[in-house]
């Protein structure tokens, strides 16, 4: 009996809008007749739909059509600024409830960026940022080998000391500051 | 003989302001009333229900008759009432404001002659609006439109663009929020 | 999702995909295509101040390397597909074989190897961006040294 209470009542705003259908009405119907504790909300909730009806239809008692129209009128006669109609179509969209497609957006861009790269090779910096070089693996055979990064002009070295001899002669030094070996 | 809604919307579609002029005279206050019960304020809601019928005018070429005019209307309506509110987050103090305004100027709710029910009637409208004012935009729009218009939840889950099902469940959570709040006054 | 209710921003977002599929497609593509490969040999060396005009480009880069002189002695370009071997011959009996591996985030790996005839001098494997290029010096010719500016790129 209490579960069927407890379903009649989750039922029992769709039966006064009389969106259940006839078995289903019905049945609601015949149990708040026998059950008093059901009947007393299926009352509460008439007097409550009444009084909503009754409150809120109270609030548009001092709603004339003339300035309502002008003010319509006055609106389709504005021209609205590029700006603010642009604003207008984004707004909506950057409303916190709403920022959840931003994470999706933020993917999108991110491969977008990565598409981008595809199209034009550097665009997003000079000759010079493209010009950077990563060395993965190296092997001297026996000989000293040394990797020199140029931060300004981004350019790489890799210079081999073929003849151990001359080494500390040559005039081959480099002058990056950021050696990486 | 009064033209049908659908009619008034071919001619203004043809290029007739005359029949906007005309949906605007038949739907203004039926707008109005869900927008501010929504926003429960009244100087926003006139903004946003002039707003909704701008927007109609806007965009009416586009309206190729699938739904009932009204509930295209509506749709406009509730999404920029829940947009506007999101955006305004208004106090509660305001509305407190507001209600006083319109128990002043006599525009609350339909008074008895009788001065104790006349009492009851005012702090119930009162509490009600308030009571309303703690819901979610969502749970407004389907308590409003239900209340007001006495739309059917085919028509609010078109308006809203959600299932049936959703606007039952929307509104037998809203009204439980409602006669909790309001137990002692219904 | 109420931001794909409206028509123009359905067709934005719709568009923006179709960039990326573009994109992605323009990028596979590019990976079947052949690299073609750039060796300069540059004698850097301190016995003159001359400059080569032919190496402007590459002022810049050399200045790196403090020699007072720079001549390019010789430019060689092979078009050589993925995973395929690349030999140039360097002044001095030295062979430079450059093996293009893959293309990803527009970078090419290049396996490289310098030998002095059947000695394996260097064996290295560096990731260049494409059209981009990085030097390799240091084996002695003529009173200076050899710098090999190696260079790769893909459509």
């Amino acid at each position: 009996m209490m579960m069927d209470c407890e379903n009649v009542r989750k039922s029992l705003g769709a039966f006064l809008d009389e969106e259940l259908n006839r078995s289903e009405a019905e049945r609601i119907r015949m149990h708040a007749q026998g059950c008093p504790s059901c009947l007393a909300e299926k009352e509460q909730l008439e007097r409550l739909q009444a009084s909503l009806k009754s409150v809120l239809e109270g609030r548009a008692s001092g709603v004339a059509f003339g300035p309502f129209w002008d003010g319509v009128r006055r609106r389709i006669l504005e021209k609205k600024p590029w700006t603010a109609r642009l604003w207008d179509w984004l707004r909506p969209a950057l409303y916190p409830e709403r920022l959840a497609w931003a994470i999706p957006v933020a993917i999108v861009l991110l491969l977008g960026i990565v598409s981008l790269e595809q199209f034009l090779p550097g665009w997003r910096g000079g000759s010079n940022r493209g010009n950077t070089t990563a060395v993965d693996s190296i092997d001297g055979h026996g000989f000293n080998v040394a990797v020199f990064r140029e931060s300004k002009t981004k350019t790489t070295v890799i210079w081999l000391y073929e003849n151990q001899e001359e080494e500390d002669e040559s005039a081959a030094e480099p002058a990056s500051p950021d050696t990486s070996f | 003989m009064e033209l049908s809604d659908w009619e008034l919307v071919r001619k203004c579609q043809e290029g007739e302001s005359e029949a906007f002029q005309e949906l605007v005279a038949r739907y203004h206050r039926k707008v109005f009333l869900v927008v501010v019960g929504i926003l429960n304020h009244r100087e926003d809601a006139m903004e946003v229900a002039q707003e909704t019928f701008f927007r109609a005018y806007k965009n009416i070429k586009g309206f190729k008759g699938g739904a009932a005019f009204y509930t295209w209307l509506y749709r406009i309506a509730v999404n920029l009432s829940i947009d506007f509110q999101r955006r305004q987050k208004r106090s509660a103090t305001e509305y407190r404001e507001t209600m006083d305004d319109l128990t002043d100027k006599g525009e609350g709710t339909e008074l008895a002659n009788d001065p104790y029910v006349d009492l009851q009637s005012k702090e119930l409208g009162e509490r009600l609006l308030a009571a309303i004012n703690e819901l979610t935009p969502d749970h407004k729009a389907v308590i409003v439109m239900r209340a007001v218009e006495g739309l059917s939840y085919k028509d609010m889950g078109r308006i809203l663009g959600c299932s049936e099902g959703t606007v039952m469940s929307r509104l037998h959570y809203a009204r439980k929020k409602l006669q909790e709040k309001l137990a002692p006054f219904i | 999702m109420n931001l794909l209710r409206n028509p123009l921003r359905r067709t934005l977002l719709f568009s923006f995909w179709l960039l990326l599929l573009a994109g992605n497609v323009a990028a596979a593509e590019k990976g079947q295509q052949a690299v073609q490969l750039i060796i300069g040999t540059i004698l850097a060396s301190n016995e003159s101040e001359d400059f080569d005009s032919k190496l402007s480009k590459m002022k810049n880069q050399l200045e790196v390397i403090k020699y007072r002189s720079y001549r390019l002695i010789k430019e060689e370009s092979q078009k050589v597909p993925w995973l395929g071997n690349a030999a140039f011959e360097i002044p001095g009996g030295r062979t430079l074989t450059v093996v293009p591996q893959e293309y990803r985030n527009n970078r090419l790996a290049l396996k490289v190897r310098l030998q002095d005839g059947e000695k394996p001098l260097l064996d290295t494997t560096v990731r260049i961006r494409n059209r981009g290029n990085f030097l390799l010096g240091g084996p002695a010719h003529e009173g200076g040294v050899l710098i090999l500016s190696i260079s790769g790129m893909t459509q």
